[in-house]
């Protein structure tokens, strides 16, 4: 199973970075969160998975998917000049990343002694909310008046005249 | 050398795997993309597996409400970062007809 849904989670990035079609590219990055929540309910975390679906595959991915059709970008635009240098720097430098992480992870004794599976129950929103409202209020509020400011920034970044 | 067959049934060691190849092609995105709206996406997916490593150690160190707890503030830290930075593109959209990174240059020397 964690094979399955980390395969889709990785087909679904890499389907992003080479799609064309921005509408196409914006549902590969439904399947990509998907595919992360399938990974959260490995781990026995229903909660996490749940907000995932909510949050990204819900909320975000469909905030993206109506300012490409606002704008109307479904199509790329034909580039201003050609930068070969930078695709193929970024190319190496990425395979160059994942090959270091990929060996690093794989020599890492910590990493691979800890299990993740083996602990307690699934985590619930019982224990969640206790420990959010008993331990982290303050955070909590803050977090509050945060999105209020980013709701209001985003109004007077988009609004014509203020 | 370790054998394949634990990471592939999801020990901590397949979690951050999984994590770090999906934050290197977000990372491959950003870069290689010209698109403000795909750089976006690949964004989104470097957060996403800063996610997936964060909810992977918390739950093997035996902590997972702390771990979840977080996550949720991350998310909405995200859900900000997503307002303010699509209402960017929209603004840029309306000043210059584009949303190419390339043809945003006006801070360019």
């Amino acid at each position: 199973m964690f094979a399955i849904f980390a395969l889709i989670t990785l087909l679904g990035a890499l389907s992003v970075a080479f799609q064309k079609n921005l509408v196409i590219a914006g549902l590969c990055m439904v399947v990509t969160f998907f595919g992360v929540a399938g990974l959260y309910l490995m781990l026995s975390n229903p909660v996490a998975a749940a907000l995932q679906i909510i949050v990204y595959s819900g909320a975000i991915v469909v905030l993206v998917l109506f300012v490409i059709m606002l704008l109307n970008a479904h199509e790329e635009e034909a580039a201003a000049r050609t930068h070969p240098v930078q695709r193929w720097g970024s190319a190496a430098a990425a395979l160059v990343l994942a090959a270091g992480a990929v060996k690093v992870v794989l020599s890492s004794g910590f990493a691979s002694a800890m299990r993740p599976m083996d602990i307690k129950g699934p985590m619930d929103l019982n224990r969640l909310g206790i420990e959010l409202f008993r331990g982290h209020l303050v955070a909590f509020e803050v977090v509050g008046l945060l999105l209020l400011a980013a709701m209001i920034g985003a109004v007077a970044l988009v609004k014509k005249d203020l | 050398m370790t054998s394949l067959t634990p990471i592939l049934q999801g020990n901590l060691q397949g979690y951050l795997m999984v994590a770090l190849l999906l934050f290197v092609i977000g990372l491959f995105i950003v870069l290689s993309r010209r698109t403000l709206l795909i750089q976006f996406m690949g964004v989104e997916l470097m957060l996403n597996a800063a996610n997936v490593a964060l909810l992977a150690f918390a739950r093997a160190r035996g902590n997972d409400v702390q771990g979840t707890v977080f996550y949720l503030f991350i998310i909405a830290v995200a859900a900000c970062e997503a307002a303010v930075g699509l209402g960017l593109v929209v603004g840029l959209f309306r000043l210059r007809q584009t949303t190419d990174s390339d043809r945003a240059d006006a801070l360019k020397l």
